[in-house]
């Protein structure tokens, strides 16, 4: 029984609680679950929307071949994104800003925060690398006219900026900003974007059904004892406390 | 500088330029030059401005129309010219992209037929920029009218609306958005069937719904007609679909769902009127008033064209509490210019009629922040701050109370009257206006800080707007002020100035400078004479003025201003008489009897004022005065009046005819 079934069915079953608070046991519970059917094909498309809106290209492929189901959008799309995705991963963003251009001018064009986003991580990676004059350069030709162009920036500009000033960045207080958690940060933004210029949903479904699951269980917390799923990662049902 | 150039470093733009005009430059380097400006000029609007200044564009555009002329040629070089098209197209675009100056560059360079002909070019790609390139254009205000009431542009807009090409559609929804204008046009795309093929795409993506819902919204703007076709049975339930867009996921959308949902309310007034749809628009406009992004920048202005003039809508606001909410905004400090002229836009609608407003508003200590926004880069900040201040001063209470007469207040706003933008001149005017008619006659602050100085100045501009507004202002400064005040003024003015203003092209001018000086004469003997000095030109002028002006506004303040006179000593009830009945000349030079004859009610009543104070017992001309009067046969016209249905008019002008009668009585 796969844990997504597991989820799915738990998240259907409240529905059909009464009203009063009430301890069920796992055996009762189990039983109800049972009796909650869910449909094959409905899981399918979410893990492939999963998939294509995370862009994970190949195993998108692969799950249409293998399950029959059809993605939502063109995946010779996805590769591109996923590239320009990989390229910003990979520290490479001036690549990442080249592709974007190719695969949509507008997107950097109408999109500020991202662009200053993508600019800011050009400086972490030539400080990252030791390139100091050549941060210098770049942060004076290309990084303070943006913050010129817009005053909002200018706060996350001086910290980026602040960079430059440490001899040990990796100890400074700004060096968060090293951390790959940025980069990731960074690519994540440029994949929203690109997803809501091709008119798709940037988020995933799934996030939204587990979030649903949690407040579900937190509604259903306030009349009745049950068999909880604490860990989403394992959809274990975790006995009701007697 | 440094002194290593790493495959990294931009190429200098001056080079850059020169290898794409240069003829010696291979094409496949051109073509990498072009891809390099386009990856260099995307979301920076500095190198834009700089490539700009570089002849960049006609650069590009010369390159253009060389691969697409010969592309034609077809063979093995197709896909490298189709790259170029591809290339240069996007060039172009983003130089349009949100830069007026980037459009008009565009537009001369005589992009536009070549971009026109890549639409329709079988490379998808090649299609797309340049589709995308005119979009961008088509977003900017320069961008060339179109016309659709010439059969050929309606039948390619039609074919661009049909079109299968997200980029391709968008374009027709931002022509149409940018060039439809008059009521022909509307009804021409009404009736080409536009508003079916705009209402299937507001089933579409994400970007053919906004767009769709901004053309809607220009088609139905103050068209009746097309308004109640569009919510008509051939286009199903539309209205409802956009109505449920109200609350859709992405903000822009419900932006522009409220957009086009507060045009057709205003359009016409049958529609969307009950109260449901009244809550739901303010509440989901200022919710939209978070968002940090561009949404939020024009949500003010979408929730302003939902409230202005309208009480009701003010109300449900104020209950939603928006003032707490623009508050909070304006305390979070987001001083960047478009908002803050949004935030006091709205404060400004929100205080145009409602008291409740008004002192909320005070109570929240906005007038903190106004000094700032008086004095911001912005013109159009400093315009809608000095709005604001004329609105929330027509708060008696508040006005009374002293709130406005303040060093923070009127000092900035005095400075404003010598702002380089006539627009903020004339504003600050209205907001001055207001805020000298201060009944505690605290009006030193104003007086002290140059403030006569500059209305004065600018009662001689040359723009008949900033003239009424100035001599207004200064005519509400004037209102029951000491006679200190009043010397201070007319030393400034000079009676020579006045006797212009009195004699302005203008009427309303002509009304506000008779109006000031009916506020100068009222009061003492010394303020008439200190008005009228040795020669009385100024109530020549004024009586030359009642003369010859046609319009009733005039004739009224001139007419209390001459009362007032009259209501001074034997010299100035002659001077008075002289003029309202000269010894010759015909009866129908005769001022008085016409206007005691006229229709309008206010008029009648200055002139009995008048003759009132010509006729009030105690002065020694008096009976001479009386015996005239009779002889004009002001009597009989009197007696037409006893009864008439103005109370005022029936009063005043008993009142007259029982003075003239003690006179009568006592003479004869």
């Amino acid at each position: 029984m796969s844990l997504f079934f597991i989820v799915i069915r738990q998240l259907a079953e409240f529905q059909a609680m009464a009203s009063s608070k009430k301890v069920i046991t796992r055996e009762e519970w189990e039983k109800r679950l049972s009796n909650v059917k869910v449909r094959k094909e409905d899981m399918n498309k979410l893990v492939m929307n999963f998939l294509v809106t995370e862009g994970y290209v190949e195993a998108a492929e692969k799950f249409r071949l293998e399950s029959g189901t059809e993605p939502d959008i063109d995946l010779a799309t996805i590769t591109d994104r996923m590239a320009v995705k990989k390229a910003v991963q990979s520290g490479n963003v001036e690549d990442a800003i080249e592709k974007v251009n190719d695969l949509n001018p507008e997107i950097l064009d109408t999109n500020p925060q991202l662009f200053f986003h993508l600019q800011q991580q050009r400086l972490i990676e030539l400080i990252r690398n030791g390139k100091v004059e050549e941060a210098l350069e770049f942060a004076q030709e290309e990084l303070a006219p943006r913050g010129e162009e817009n005053q909002g920036f200018l706060e996350e500009l001086e910290r980026t900026v602040a960079l430059l000033a440490f001899e040990d960045v990796t100890n400074c207080p700004v060096g968060d900003l090293l951390d790959i958690s940025q980069r990731l940060k960074t690519a994540s933004e440029v994949n929203a974007a690109i997803l809501t210029s091709q008119s798709h949903e940037k988020d995933p479904k799934l996030p939204s059904l587990l979030k649903m699951l949690i407040w579900a269980q937190n509604q259903l917390d306030e009349k009745a004892t049950y068999p909880r799923i604490n860990d989403l990662s394992t959809a274990a049902l975790e006995d009701p406390a007697v | 500088m440094p002194t290593s150039a790493t495959s990294n470093h931009p190429s200098r733009p001056e080079d850059l330029i020169g290898r794409l005009n240069s003829a010696h430059t291979p094409y496949e380097a051109k073509l990498k030059a072009l891809r390099d400006l386009k990856n260099q000029i995307i979301g920076n609007r500095t190198k834009k401005l700089a490539f700009l200044k570089l002849g960049a564009v006609p650069s590009v555009v010369s390159i253009l129309s060389s691969a697409a002329a010969a592309q034609g040629g077809g063979g093995d070089n197709r896909e490298f010219y189709e790259s170029v098209l591809i290339q240069s197209a996007a060039v172009i675009g983003s130089f349009a992209c949100g830069l007026d100056a980037g459009v008009k560059a565009v537009l001369d360079a005589g992009a536009f037929p070549l971009l026109l002909s890549l639409i329709s070019h079988l490379n998808e790609k090649v299609a797309d920029a340049g589709a995308r390139s005119l979009k961008l254009i088509y977003q900017s205000k320069r961008a060339p009218k179109y016309e659709f009431l010439q059969e050929k542009n309606m039948e390619f807009l039609l074919s661009l609306l049909n079109s299968k090409n997200e980029n391709v559609t968008g374009l027709g929804a931002n022509i149409i958005t940018h060039s439809c204008q008059t009521t022909a046009e509307q009804q021409a795309l009404s009736e080409a069937g536009v508003i079916k093929r705009l209402v299937g795409l507001l089933g579409g993506s994400i970007n053919q719904k906004d767009a769709s819902l901004e053309s809607l919204a220009a088609m139905v703007k103050e068209n009746p007609e097309v308004s109640a076709k569009f919510m008509g049975p051939e286009n199903g339930r539309a209205l409802n679909v956009v109505i449920e867009l109200m609350k859709d996921k992405h903000p822009r959308t419900r932006l522009l769902a409220c957009m086009c949902l507060i045009s057709i309310r205003n359009t016409s007034t049958s529609y969307l009127q009950d109260s449901g749809i009244k809550n739901s628009l303010v509440s989901v406009l200022l919710e939209l008033l978070d968002d940090p992004g561009p949404v939020g920048d024009e949500a003010p202005f979408v929730l302003s064209s939902l409230i202005t003039e309208k009480e009701d809508m003010q109300k449900i606001a104020f209950n939603a509490n928006l003032i707490e909410k623009l508050c909070e905004h304006l305390n979070a400090g987001s001083y960047q210019a478009k908002r803050l002229q949004g935030i006091f836009l709205l404060l400004g609608d929100l205080c145009s009629k409602l008291e409740c407003c008004r002192d909320r508003v005070l109570d929240l200590q906005v007038l903190n922040f106004v000094t700032e926004a008086l004095a911001h880069d912005s013109a159009e900040v400093r315009t809608a701050a000095c709005n604001f201040l004329k609105n929330v001063s027509r708060s008696v209470k508040n006005l009374s109370a002293g709130q406005f007469m303040n060093e923070a207040v009127a000092v900035p706003l005095v400075r404003l009257l010598c702002d380089s933008s006539s627009s903020v001149q004339i504003a600050a005017l209205g907001a001055i206006s207001n805020i000298v008619v201060d009944f505690m006659a605290h009006k030193s602050v104003l007086v002290q800080c140059g403030g006569v100085k500059q209305l004065v100045q600018l009662s001689k501009s040359m723009e008949s707007a900033i003239r009424v507004n100035a001599v207004w202002a200064l005519r509400n400064l004037t209102f029951l002020v000491s006679y200190r005040c009043k010397e201070e003024i007319l030393l400034e003015l000079t009676s020579a100035t006045l006797i212009s203003l009195i004699n302005d092209p203008e009427p309303s001018v002509q009304g506000q400078a008779l109006a000031l000086v009916r506020n100068l004469v009222d009061g003492t003997l010394n303020s008439i004479n200190y008005v009228f000095g040795e020669d009385g030109a100024v109530l020549h002028a004024i009586a030359r003025q009642l003369r010859s002006t046609s319009k009733v506004e005039v004739q009224i303040q001139g007419m209390y201003t001459l009362s007032n006179v009259a209501s001074g000593n034997e010299l100035h009830k002659e001077a008075v008489m002289n003029q309202l009945l000269p010894q010759a000349g015909n009866d129908a030079e005769k001022t008085l009897v016409k206007f005691l004859q006229s229709t309008d009610s206010r008029l009648c009543t200055a002139t009995l004022w008048a003759l009132i104070n010509l006729t009030f017992p105690g002065s020694p001309g008096t009976c001479r005065r009386v015996t005239e009067l009779r002889n004009a046969g002001i009597i009989t016209q009197l007696k037409n009046m006893i009864n008439d249905h103005c109370l005022d008019v029936k009063l005043r002008a008993r009142m007259a005819l029982g003075q003239l009668m003690i006179f009568g009585d006592s003479s004869s």
